[in-house]
Order: C-alpha cells, then sequence, then structure tokens
C-alpha cells in the first residue's frame, strides 16, 4: 500500500503505533503456562456465586474454580490479580450469522444461504470467516463461541458451534455439524380480503406440499443408512444422526400452534432431539414444552409485544415467566450481527423483568450449552471444562458496568482490540493533536 | 369547519326539462300514456316526520301531482287500493358507483421501475391520480341488474361516482329507473369528488398518504393559478377542477382519522366536504363534530368472529371486538352529537344488508325518524336536489316505496317501489297460514299439521306417534310439503296441492312410489303467544365502555393533571445543579414548580421517592410511530409532505415508549429521498387526537437524507431511474433546489413590491408549496434533520448550505460524525446518532460506538436516538453505552436521550431539564436510569402520569375481562345464528426510516 508521504510527516507518530491494529487481531497463542484469577466474585454459570473466588487453568482447561482459600495450594501458576471483578463463563450466541456475512446489505458478503428448499448437507462451517471485522467487537463484551446458523429454504443446511478467537474455521470448531435447522413453514392465516386471500390459498398449497416433501424426505434419511444404498445421497445420509440421537434438530418456528404441529410431525418421523428456536410464543405452549422436554432457544427479547393487547413488557419478561415454567431455554440476540455485542444485555433485560440475575446469565452460558450439546467442554466455570472465561470490572449483564478486562479461550488470553478502537483511537488522537497545534494549523479543509 | 358554500340557484331541478326523449324517433307508433296513477287509503310518509293517514298520492307522467287525505282522484286515474300499507319517499344513496364502469386497479408490482410521469395522453395534468376532468354522466350506462338489487332496498335515486383517484371530476345525480339514461339523468353534474386514493393511478407519486395530501394541497393551488391566469398553461385538468368545486365536494375518508384530514384540507381552501365515512367515527365524536362536516355513513357492520379456539382468538384485536359490538350504534351517537348525515350502502359486499343494517342502527338508539331523514331528505338537500327528492310533494319525483308495515319493523316488507312513476314489484305480502291442521293421508290414521314460523318462513311440524319437522312451502294457493313417517325413518313423503278455503288439499307419494289422496283440515288457528315467540327476540342492546383511543390500554377517562410531589429521590435535573440525592420534585399545573429539599405543597399527592430516581422525559429526535406512512420517496424532493397530515394517535407504540420514559417525539419523514419531509413533534399524550399530540408553538423542522437510500443503491436492480444515482447528484439536487427556491422567493418579492394597481395587471407567480417550504429554510424559519453517515457527504452537505446560506440543525444517524466533528462544531450544526449500530451496509462499516462521545468532546450538541419503536424504549439504556465505550460521564450520558434532544429540537426552554418552570415532562425511575435493571414507575407529560406501572396492571386486567365478555358475546350471537368470520391478521406496522413498501406476504403469518 503506498502511503502518502505528507501524511506521514503530520501523523506518523499515531499511524506507527496503531498500524497493527488495523485488521482483526492476531489470534493468541496457545496457553504456555498455568494461570489463576484471584480475588474476584465467580458467576460459575450454573446459578452458583462465590464470593472472594480464584479460577485457575492450564493447558487451557479449568483446574481450580471456587474459592481463594482453596487455590492456596496451586504452584507454578501465574497469578492475575482481578480483586473486585468479575468472573464469568464466556457468552455464547446461539442462532447466529456472526462471521457467515460481515455488511448485511451487501450480497456478495452473504453465506447464510444456499439455494434450494432442501439443504441439509450444507455445512455453514465452511463459510465461516474468522477475519470477520465484527467478531472482535463481539468478543469485546464477552461473547466467546457462538453457532454459525444457516438461514433460508426450509432445511437450511446444518450448523456448527465455533469459538471467536482462531486462525481460520478449522480452528475455530468446538462442535462441527452439530444439528440441522429447520424452518417450520409459516402457517397462513386469512387476511379477510378476497384477492389477497386467492394468494393466500396459492401460498397454502406450497405449504401443504412443502410439508408433503419433507415428509418423504425425513422418511427417506431415516431408512436410508440401512438400505445401503450402492449410490450415496448426500442429503440423506447427512440427516442420519437425527435418528440416533448424534444430531439436533433446530426447528424454527413462533406460533404456538406451528411448535406443536412441528414437534409432533418430527417425533412422528423418528427425529430424537429438538430444539425449538425463536419461540415467539413458547409461553403458550409450555405445558407440551415441557411434557415433550423440547428445549428453546428465544430469540426476541428486546421485541415489541406481538399484540397490542399483550403487557408491554411481555418480551422482556417472558424468560422469567418460561423459567417458572420449567422449559430450559437459552437466548439469543436476533436483531442484527453487529448487535451479537449486545447479548450479555438481553440477559440483562430478563434479569430486569424477574429472571434471577445468575438465571440469566446460565441463559447465555450454560444452558446455552446444554442446548448446544457442548456443556461437557463449555457454558460454566467448572473443573474440567475449557477455560474460556471472562472477566469484567462490573456486572457483565448491565451496559453500565460491562466492562471486559480480560476475556480467554480455551485459556489462551484473548486480546480485545479492535477495529472500531482503532478508529477511535485515530480520531481521538486527531482531535487532541489538533488541541496541541497552534489554531488554523489543523487539517479543516475549504478555509 | 366552515359552512356549506350556496350554490347559485341555476343548479336547482329545471321541472320537466332533463327527462323526457322527444328528440329520440320511434320506430313504430307512439305509444305515450296518461301516467296517471293513485294510491289510495295509504299511510303516507311525505316526508322524514310528517305521516297522514287513510291518505291519497296521486301521480301524473313521473311526478307527484298531489297527495293528501282529501285528494280527489280524477277521472281516468288507474286506481291502487293501497289500504293497510304504508308509502315512504325512495331512499336516496349519495355515494354509489350505480351505472359506472369498475376501477381496474393495475398492480405493477413490489420491485417495478419508477413510473415518473402521468401515463394518460393529452393535455391533462402532470399527475395521473388528479382526473377531474371525469364526468361520471358521460360514463354512466343504466344497469337494470344494479338498479334490481338498490330498489329492493328502498332506494329510487343515486349519486353516481367515478371513484377513481384523488381528485375524481363530477358525480351524476340519477333514478334508478329502468330506462333509457337520458330519462333517468336527475342531475348532470351533481358534486365534485375526492378521496386520497390514488386509485387506478399508476404513477409513482404520490405513494404515501401524505403525499396524497400534499398532491391535492397543490392542485387547488394550481387550479387557482391556472384560473386567473388563462392561456399561460392549457391545462384540462386544472380547468376541469375549478369546476368541479362549484357543486357539493363529497371526500371519500377510510377512517375516522381521514375524516379529520380531508376536513382541515378544506378548510384550508374554505371548502366544506362532505365526508363519507367508514363506520368508525363514534371512536372520536368529538373531533368528527368539531369538523361541521355532513357525513355518508356507511352501515358496513363487522360480523362476529369465530372465537371458539382461545389459541386463534388470540389473534382478534380488543379494538376489532369492540367495533363489533359497538358500530350499530355509530349512527345513534353521530344524531345525539348533532351530526348530519346520510346512510350509503356502498360499503355492503351484500345490498341485501341494507335495510336490516338501518333497522339495527335504529334498535341500538337512533330515532326511527331520523333514519327516514338520514336515507332520504338529508341526502337530497346535500345534493341540492331536495326540490326534486327526498320527500313527496306535488311536483317531485314519483319516487316512492310501498311497505307491508312500519319501515322499521324487522318483519316489514317492501312490496313494490315506484321509480319515476313506474312501478317495481319486490314482493307480495305473504299469505298467513299458519295454525293446526288435521291430516289425513289416504287411508292412514290421522296426524296433526301444525304450520309455525313466519308467514314468509313458515315451518312445519308433523305429530303423530312422534313429532317429526318437515319442509313446507307456498306459492300463490299451491303448497308443496315434505317430511319422514317417523323419526327413525329415512324415507320420506312428499305431498303437492292447494288451498281451498282454509284447508289444503291435494295428491302425494308415498316412500313405496304409490300414489295418495291427502287433505289437511283447518282446526285453530295460530295463537298470539306462538306468535310472539315466532318472532324474533328483540335484541338486548348492552354496550362496552368507550374508550380513549379506541384500541388496547385505550381508557374510559384520560388521566389528569395532578400536583405531585416526589419525596427524597435521587434526582437528574440537568442543570447546573447537576445530580442531587435526598431531593423532592413539586410538579403543578403542568409545570415543575419546584425542585429541592424538604418541599410540601398541601394537597399534593405524595410519592415516595426513596431509592428512586427522576429524570426530564425522555426525547427522541428521530422516531416513526405514530403515522400512518413514513417515506414520499418517490420524486428527488418532497418538501411539500407535512408528516403532520398523518399523524395516527391510535398507535400502542405511544403507549409502550410512555413506558419506556419517552414524552415527546419528533415524527420524521423517512429517508428514501435527499429532501424529504416536514416533522412532526408530538408529545405521547396518549388517548389525545393528532392534533393535540403537536407540540404546541414548536418550530418546523424537515428530513433531508444522503448516502445509499438516497441513490437507492439498496433498492433491487430497477431502482435505477430517479436521480440522483450516487453522491454527485445529491449535490446537486440540493444546488439545483436552492437554487430555484431563491427564484422563487425573489419573484414574489418583486410582485408583493408592485402597487395594488400594477398587480392587478401583473400575473402573481404560482404559489409551489415545495419551494414555498425551501424559502422557509432559508429564511431560518425551517431546520434541517439530514440523516447522514459518511464524511463525504456530511461535509458536502455543510458546504451547500454555507454557499446556499442556510444552517443544517441536526445531523442524524451521523455514524461518521466523529471523523468530521471539528467541522461539524465549526458549523454549529447538532449530531443525533445510534449508540452502537454498524456493519449492516457499505455505508456504515466504519461506524463505531464512541461516536456520540467524540462529538460531544468536541462540543457538538450530540443526542442518541431510536429510529426503532422498540429501541425508543430502551434510550436510557443506549445513551449508558456512551459512558461504556468513550467515557462520557453519566449525566452527559443522559443528556443524550433528554437535553440534548430538547435543544436540537429548539425545545430545551421547555423540556430536557428538571428546572423550576419547564413542562413537567417527568419520569420516576425504579432504579439508576443508565442501568439495565431501570424501569419507569410513572412517566409524566404536563404533570398527567400517562404511564403509571399499577394502573396498567389493573388495565391489562380489566382489558382481558371486557375481552373475556365480548367473546362469550359472540359466541352467544354464533349460536343465535349470527354470521361469522374467522380471525384475520391485521399487523400494526411498525416503521423505520428506510420503509417505503410493505412486504405483502408478511401479513399473512400467524405471528
Amino acid at each position: 500500500m503506498k502511503i502518502h508521504k505528507r501524511y506521514i510527516s503530520a501523523f506518523a507518530a499515531v499511524l506507527l503505533s496503531t498500524a497493527a491494529f488495523a485488521q482483526v487481531p492476531a489470534p493468541a497463542a496457545k496457553q504456555s503456562k498455568p494461570v489463576l484469577l484471584k480475588g474476584a466474585t465467580l458467576h460459575v454459570g450454573n446459578g452458583t456465586v462465590v464470593e472472594n473466588a480464584a479460577v485457575g487453568f492450564d493447558n487451557g482447561k479449568i483446574t481450580y474454580a471456587g474459592p481463594q482459600a482453596g487455590a492456596n495450594s496451586l504452584s507454578g501458576y501465574e497469578v492475575v490479580d482481578v480483586t473486585g471483578q468479575h468472573i464469568y463463563p464466556g457468552l455464547i450466541q446461539p442462532n447466529s450469522s456472526l462471521g457467515l456475512n460481515e455488511v448485511e446489505s451487501v450480497r456478495a458478503t452473504i453465506d447464510w444461504r444456499e439455494i434450494g428448499d432442501f439443504n441439509p448437507n450444507v455445512r455453514s462451517v465452511v463459510a465461516y470467516n474468522t477475519d470477520s471485522d465484527i467478531i472482535p467487537t463481539v468478543r469485546a463484551n464477552g461473547v466467546l463461541m457462538t453457532q454459525l446458523t444457516p438461514i433460508g429454504g426450509t432445511i437450511a443446511g446444518s450448523s456448527s458451534v465455533v469459538q471467536l478467537d482462531a486462525w481460520n474455521w478449522e480452528d475455530a470448531i468446538v462442535k462441527a455439524d452439530e444439528g440441522i435447522h429447520l424452518n417450520w413453514p409459516a402457517m397462513l392465516i386469512p387476511t379477510g380480503d378476497k384477492e389477497r386471500d386467492e394468494r393466500l390459498n396459492r401460498m397454502k398449497e406450497n405449504r401443504e406440499k412443502t410439508l408433503r416433501d419433507l415428509s418423504q424426505l425425513l422418511s427417506d434419511a431415516a431408512v436410508f443408512k440401512a438400505a445401503k444404498a450402492d449410490k450415496e445421497n448426500l442429503k440423506l445420509s447427512s440427516m442420519a444422526g437425527l435418528f440416533d440421537s448424534s444430531k439436533k434438530l433446530y426447528i424454527h418456528a413462533n406460533y404456538g400452534k406451528e411448535i406443536i404441529e412441528s414437534v409432533n410431525f418430527a417425533k412422528q418421523h423418528g427425529v430424537k432431539n429438538m430444539v425449538i428456536v425463536g419461540a415467539g410464543d413458547a409461553l403458550a405452549v409450555a405445558d407440551f414444552l415441557k411434557a415433550n422436554n423440547i428445549p428453546v432457544i428465544y430469540s426476541g427479547v428486546h421485541a415489541l409485544p406481538s399484540r397490542a393487547e399483550e403487557d408491554v413488557w411481555q418480551p422482556y419478561k417472558t424468560p422469567y415467566l418460561l423459567h417458572k415454567a420449567g422449559i430450559q431455554f437459552a437466548l439469543d440476540y436476533d436483531l442484527s450481527i453487529h448487535g451479537t455485542r449486545n447479548l450479555p444485555f438481553i440477559a440483562g433485560t430478563a434479569a430486569a423483568f424477574g429472571l434471577d440475575k445468575e438465571q440469566a446469565l446460565a441463559s447465555v452460558t450454560l444452558n446455552a450449552a446444554k442446548i448446544l450439546g457442548i456443556d461437557k467442554q463449555a457454558g460454566s466455570v467448572e473443573v474440567g471444562k475449557d477455560a474460556t472465561i471472562v472477566v469484567s470490572s462490573g456486572d457483565l449483564l448491565d451496559m453500565r458496568t460491562n466492562n471486559v478486562t480480560y476475556a480467554f479461550i480455551q485459556g489462551r488470553k484473548v486480546n480485545l482490540d479492535d477495529k472500531q478502537q482503532y478508529l477511535y483511537k485515530k480520531f481521538d488522537n486527531k482531535y487532541k493533536e489538533q488541541k496541541k497545534a497552534p489554531a488554523g494549523a489543523t487539517t479543516s479543509a475549504g478555509k | 369547519m366552515k359552512k356549506i358554500l350556496t350554490i347559485a340557484a341555476c343548479l336547482a331541478f329545471g321541472a320537466g326539462s332533463a327527462m323526457a326523449q322527444e328528440t329520440f324517433p320511434r320506430n313504430g307508433v307512439y305509444d305515450e300514456r296518461p301516467g296517471l296513477v293513485a294510491l289510495t287509503n295509504a299511510t303516507i310518509h311525505t316526508d322524514y316526520k310528517t305521516t297522514l293517514n287513510n291518505a291519497t298520492l296521486l301521480i301524473r307522467n313521473g311526478k307527484v301531482e298531489a297527495v293528501g287525505t282529501n285528494v280527489k282522484v280524477p277521472a281516468g286515474a288507474v286506481v291502487v287500493d293501497a289500504k293497510g300499507k304504508h308509502i315512504y319517499p325512495a331512499f336516496v344513496d349519495m355515494f354509489s358507483t350505480y351505472g359506472l364502469p369498475e376501477v381496474k386497479r393495475e398492480s405493477r408490482g413490489w420491485g417495478a421501475a419508477p413510473q415518473m410521469e402521468s401515463k394518460k395522453e393529452g393535455a391533462y395534468n402532470w399527475n395521473q391520480a388528479i382526473r377531474p376532468e371525469t364526468n361520471a354522466v358521460e360514463l354512466f350506462k343504466a344497469n337494470s341488474k344494479q338498479a334490481d338489487e338498490l330498489r329492493k332496498q328502498g332506494f329510487g335515486t343515486v349519486l353516481a361516482i367515478h371513484r377513481d383517484g384523488i381528485a375524481r371530476g363530477t358525480a351524476a345525480l340519477v333514478t334508478l329507473a329502468d330506462k333509457r339514461e337520458n330519462e333517468v339523468i336527475v342531475l348532470d353534474k351533481a358534486a365534485g369528488a375526492l378521496s386520497f386514493d390514488k386509485g387506478s393511478s399508476t404513477q409513482d407519486y404520490p405513494a404515501s398518504l401524505m403525499g396524497s395530501i400534499a398532491l391535492l394541497r397543490q392542485t387547488y393551488l394550481d387550479a387557482q393559478w391556472n384560473n386567473q391566469n388563462p392561456g399561460r398553461e392549457q391545462n384540462i385538468s386544472l380547468k376541469a377542477f375549478t369546476d368541479a368545486n362549484r357543486f357539493p365536494q363529497i371526500f371519500e375518508a377510510n377512517s375516522k382519522l381521514d375524516v379529520l384530514r380531508a376536513d382541515k384540507v378544506g378548510d384550508e381552501f374554505r371548502t366544506q366536504y362532505i365526508i363519507k365515512t367508514n363506520g368508525d367515527e363514534y371512536q372520536m365524536l368529538n373531533e368528527i363534530k368539531a369538523t361541521n362536516a355532513p357525513l355518508i355513513v356507511s352501515v358496513n357492520y363487522p360480523d362476529a368472529y369465530n372465537v371458539e379456539d382461545p389459541y386463534d382468538a388470540r389473534r382478534v384485536s380488543l379494538d376489532a371486538m369492540k367495533h363489533w359490538e359497538m358500530a350499530p350504534a355509530n349512527a345513534a351517537m353521530l344524531q345525539k352529537a348533532g351530526i348530519t348525515f346520510a346512510f350509503t350502502a356502498s360499503d355492503l359486499k351484500d345490498k341485501k344488508d341494507f335495510l336490516p343494517n338501518v333497522r339495527k342502527a335504529v334498535k341500538y338508539g337512533l330515532p326511527e325518524e331520523e333514519a327516514l331523514k338520514a336515507l332520504t331528505v338529508t341526502p337530497a338537500k346535500l345534493l341540492k336536489a331536495e326540490n326534486v327528492v327526498g320527500s313527496l310533494d306535488a311536483g317531485k319525483l314519483a319516487n316512492f316505496i310501498v311497505t307491508s308495515g312500519n319501515l322499521f319493523a324487522d318483519d316489514n316488507l317492501i312490496l313494490e317501489n315506484w321509480v319515476q312513476g313506474d312501478r317495481y314489484k319486490i314482493t307480495e305480502v305473504p299469505s298467513d297460514y299458519r295454525g293446526v291442521y288435521t291430516l289425513k293421508i289416504g287411508n292412514n290414521t290421522s296426524k296433526k299439521l301444525k304450520i309455525a314460523g313466519t308467514p314468509d318462513k313458515p315451518e312445519l311440524s308433523v305429530i303423530g306417534a312422534d313429532t317429526v319437522k318437515g319442509k313446507i312451502s307456498f306459492n300463490g294457493n299451491l303448497v308443496t310439503l315434505s317430511f319422514t313417517d317417523s323419526k327413525k325413518s329415512n324415507e320420506t313423503i312428499r305431498l303437492s296441492g292447494w288451498l281451498a278455503d282454509k284447508n289444503l288439499q291435494g295428491e302425494g307419494q308415498l316412500p313405496d312410489a304409490s300414489t295418495v289422496k291427502w287433505s289437511a283440515t283447518f282446526s285453530e288457528a295460530m295463537t298470539q303467544q306462538d306468535k310472539k315467540d315466532a318472532a324474533k327476540k328483540a335484541e338486548e342492546v348492552e354496550l362496552g365502555k368507550m374508550i380513549y383511543p379506541f384500541r388496547a390500554y385505550g381508557q374510559t377517562e384520560l388521566p389528569k393533571q395532578e400536583t405531585v410531589l416526589i419525596k427524597n429521590a435521587t434526582v437528574w435535573t440537568n442543570e447546573k445543579e447537576g445530580k442531587l440525592e435526598n431531593t423532592d420534585v413539586l410538579i403543578k399545573n403542568g409545570k415543575i414548580a419546584k425542585v429541592g429539599k424538604n418541599l410540601s405543597e398541601s394537597g399534593a399527592k405524595v410519592i415516595d421517592g426513596t431509592g428512586k430516581h427522576v429524570t426530564p422525559g425522555i426525547i427522541d429526535e428521530h422516531s416513526h410511530i405514530a403515522l400512518n406512512g413514513v417515506n414520499e420517496g418517490t420524486q428527488a424532493v418532497t418538501a411539500e409532505v407535512r408528516m403532520a397530515d398523518v399523524v395516527n394517535s391510535d398507535d400502542v407504540n405511544i403507549y409502550r415508549q410512555l413506558a419506556g420514559g419517552v414524552t415527546t417525539s419528533q415524527l420524521l419523514h423517512g429517508s428514501a429521498n435527499p429532501v424529504g419531509g416536514q416533522s412532526a413533534i408530538i408529545k405521547l399524550r396518549w388517548g389525545k387526537s393528532p392534533q393535540d399530540l403537536m407540540v404546541e408553538g414548536a418550530d418546523g423542522f424537515i428530513k433531508f437524507a444522503l448516502g445509499e437510500n438516497v441513490k437507492q443503491s439498496n433498492w433491487g436492480n430497477t431502482q435505477t431511474i430517479r436521480f440522483p444515482q450516487s453522491r454527485m447528484g445529491v449535490e446537486q439536487v440540493y444546488v439545483d433546489a436552492f437554487t430555484r427556491a431563491k427564484e422563487y422567493e425573489q419573484a414574489w418579492k418583486n410582485y408583493n413590491k408592485l402597487s395594488k394597481k400594477q398587480q392587478a395587471k401583473t400575473a402573481a407567480p404560482r404559489r409551489d408549496l415545495e419551494l414555498e417550504t425551501l424559502v422557509e429554510i432559508l429564511n431560518g424559519k425551517r431546520h434541517i434533520t439530514c440523516h447522514s453517515y459518511v464524511q463525504s457527504e456530511i461535509n458536502m452537505m455543510m458546504k451547500v448550505a454555507d454557499e446556499m446560506g442556510f444552517k443544517i440543525n441536526t445531523f442524524t444517524h451521523i455514524l461518521e460524525g466523529y471523523k468530521v466533528a471539528d467541522k461539524m462544531k465549526e458549523h454549529g450544526v447538532g449530531g443525533s446518532t445510534f449508540s452502537d449500530w454498524w456493519a449492516y451496509k457499505m455505508e456504515v462499516k466504519d461506524a463505531i460506538p464512541q461516536n456520540a462521545g467524540i462529538m460531544h468532546n468536541l462540543g457538538v450538541v450530540t443526542a442518541i436516538n431510536s429510529d426503532d419503536a422498540e429501541m425508543a424504549r430502551r434510550l436510557n439504556q443506549e445513551a449508558a453505552k456512551s459512558v461504556k465505550y468513550a467515557g462520557v460521564s453519566e449525566e452527559d450520558a443522559l443528556k443524550m436521550v433528554t437535553l440534548n434532544p430538547a435543544k436540537l429540537l429548539h425545545l430545551d426552554d421547555r423540556m430536557g431539564s428538571l428546572k423550576a418552570g419547564k413542562d413537567a415532562d417527568v419520569v420516576l425511575w425504579n432504579e439508576h436510569p443508565l442501568s439495565i435493571y431501570a424501569r419507569p414507575e410513572k412517566t409524566f407529560v404536563d404533570g398527567i402520569a400517562y404511564f403509571d406501572v399499577e394502573r396498567d396492571a389493573k388495565m391489562q386486567q380489566e382489558m382481558e375481562q371486557e375481552r373475556m365478555r365480548l367473546i362469550q358475546k359472540m359466541l352467544n350471537a354464533k349460536a343465535g345464528g349470527a354470521r361469522t368470520q374467522n380471525p384475520t391478521i391485521k399487523k400494526a406496522s411498525v416503521l423505520h426510516c428506510e420503509d417505503v413498501h410493505h412486504h405483502e406476504e408478511e401479513s399473512y403469518l400467524a405471528y
């Protein structure tokens, strides 16, 4: 890149000091020595809080998590004093296009949608861009893992869980191809207008056809392995895991009757593990979900009520009410990709409207890990799990106090810088220099 | 609110001239008849309030010759004995499309390339929706099928309106006689017709309600100019517009709010419209009354909803349920309020519903006399045709109906409808055969046969060993019966016969194919009690309470202004005192009376604020709630459109945002074009009318926009026609627009300098509302909020403003403000931005969450806005992000959503801080207001607690009870045989800056 000499002479010092951050920061190196964080309040992620706690980790795994007194015997650890701060499990964002799309309005940057209605064989992880400018800004607020979720069509493809500090998608994998995403065809409601309802009838016919095709696909997939056909079928074999519990079926549905219809449909076709995603009406069908042991990824916390008559704060209160109803759930931030960094505040809102703070935390950590099937290695700060940990000087779930001072992913200390901070420093320095410089010596043009 | 202008008497009907066909040659011999008919012994309602018993109506040649109790029947008259029957003037429907071609709306489809110009060829108006050159009389073709439908409901005369476009030309008053057009036209031009609906126009402009309103305004001005400057521009449409204005003006409105909007436009041009409504005007009775507009009222009542499935029933909104219950009471409520109105059948899909629905209105409290008035004299008067139709006096048209009894009784039948003296038989009085008979079939044992029900719908039961129901029908004096032998049997006995004296007899066929003779001998008449039971049980009219606004969270009574003393709270004054602990705030007469320690005030409602926080109300500088439309993006410059024209006071988001502490919002035009429309600044006074929401005396603002939206970058491949398509072009749009504005201003200055004498000789410049608005900007009378993202365009805009001699007031969004904050400071412009949005399109890839902080640090007045109905409820949290990302102090952060937007809106002398004398727009929070755990407990606007968390809980409970009551009522109505409809989807639209079109599919989705 050719740089203008004039430019260099004016701001050489600034540029040289910050140029290194113009790119996404380099992923952290493998943990080389054991680390002990001490003095903080530990929020385990499973509802437990430990005051004056310590957390130790080595080789990327947590070796100690508990009262500080119990860590005295540990030796050879690099001690990091985080007295007065808070330790959390790294937050997990399920159901996300982070890294599959850089600029939402630019088609060339969209990799979350494939053509065709049934794409169970399509794998999101291979399109994951670890060099997305957005990812570091998300990490900086404490979100350290995400589920790469394809969108579009009826079966959009399969998702994988990744951690957010890697050189490439392969390194990023926490769990590959863990589930298949089904967008349940929406139930259609007449509008009362004759002309429009003719359109509606056509749409209804399409819906019925889709459901027939889906039924056929699931039926064929369920027996494909046993049939030992001499020709491979990528679609059918990619779905085998749905019938032996090794893959989950994520059903994206919002309307209560859609939720019931879709779960029964999948069950009838032999699908073992289902998760409802979106789940706007989950409360209305809580008994059904509970009876069928279906967990929920609830999307719409920062949303308007779906009906004028509802409690104005209904979406804010829903997580608490789901909890009260005994439904296993996680929360996701679904308003935009760049907004993923607000995931902690979605949980904060749930806490502001009835949910216990530690339960709110669990809804973006351990519960998410359980639903995504990664709770053996992630989701809480417990011995034996990956050291994927966030330290914040204040309450992580409140934007007023959220201030991430350290983040570790599998024991690696993550660089918390990002493009936005680079730009901030660049222009903040510009104005500081202007203040120092005599009046009239600024870069202001047109004078 | 203007008096109807009296139209010159020359328009009045010239008797005998309009309706002959003397000029037509005949094929064959002439067959003119005297047409002299006398209807005698009738109860004649000569007009809505006059009834003559045992009277005679004499008609000759299609006109009333005489009416009265002493009318002598001349020799040669055909006498029709109408004993026991009633005669009423035939009804007049002044809002009909009778005999006119159907208006075909050409759907151009989502994503079609723009159509900038009219497709109508010829010397017509520039806009395809302005078609005042249409004369319904030229399109009119008598249509016997439609006429028959309307005559059956009692109509004799209708106003035929071609319902196409915003200016629709003239309408014709015609009778429903089955005659040649030349004979049925009463007034060829009886009224002018207008609406906000562009109809069949395929031209892009106007694409919004506020665009339609602006176009109508400009058309009035253009027509005046064209009229005053003949020959400057030959324009058939504008000439016709002026011509059509001579007649009563009928405006079709689609909602109560459109009634208010239409009336406002009428007032501006000194015209009192007669407004066709859709039947919901009872919901804003006071405001509707204040318009003084006569109304044309629809009797299109919604069917009950199918609410058996509790899950689906949730889709039926409270207002839809309440409207189902109250719609039939609309007319009665209008009448009680003293509003003049006429009825129309135009909205009824099935015209057969008309008379039953009018009767329902009577049952719901409308006096019969008033109902008849609304069917006859009122429409006649409004059309200046009261000398021709609407009552039965000598000289008027012989348009009347003959009924079996009182018109408004449920069992009344229209027997005949006479139009222009021609008799159209509708139905006969059915004979009453009800009673008990002894039935004898062949040699079988006798059974009892009972005929019950009503005379026109008799019901049959046959009583032998058991009682079976059967079918019976009469045709003249012929009768047909069918029934089974016993309840268990599925074999039917069929009998056919005739009436012989009071008995029935005839032949029939048994299930075994044998024929038999049968007879049914009359034994006793139906008892009075049975007759009473047969008549439909009178519907009990019980209505729920009115609520304001008429939808969820509306209240029977609006909260009142109170004297309130909040004690011992943490008070964020936003004044030099800063944040005060353990402090009291006194609210009185809608103002902040005092802020201090240990305050007391007798009679004040005291609120313990211990542990709580008090802040000024949140002000959203960039909002699109409470609007019926956002973008008129069809032209690069649409300064003429006004958001104040389309404020929707029913939007529940007003209430939801009060629950987020918002008290004032600037409702902006969208960002689809470089110069958008004029803003409306409202206070969230939930329950008040659009007019009462407006902030009194606020400065005028307007939306400008730059960048990708304006150049239509993300609108698909077809949107490549409208200038500009690049940031280069955007600059030129401004330079050009303001250059024209300056020339326009100069032209007016030159003209105004002339003496009166000179002015009389000189043509005045054409008033142009678009340029007038730009002149306001040049003169510092209107202020700009400019949607902007990248530094190049921000800089460009400031340079254009400097060159042209005006200031940009606010850059909104301004995500790269941090790159040019120094220049912004120099220009004196403020910034109103998002806290942390970025990466959703190319022009925001360099956006940073420290933007607000940097602008603020450089001394730019900085606000955080929403542009989103949901986020607006959390603006306090968005402000908190400036503390997090850029280290702004907490007090300064709060100012970004209170005092600073007040400054940007020039309202900081009244709002934005807690200081004695300022408006009592105050929020009481349960927690530190920048915390995610904070939520308002009370939100005051003008000292009125429009949101109160405790009242909210109560309202939710009451709302649920009201829904349950209505659901039960609907279930009962359905069980009683009422028509029903399935719950449908009616989604409230949540609008954003960039919204131009709606995706239709979305509206079908259940969730």
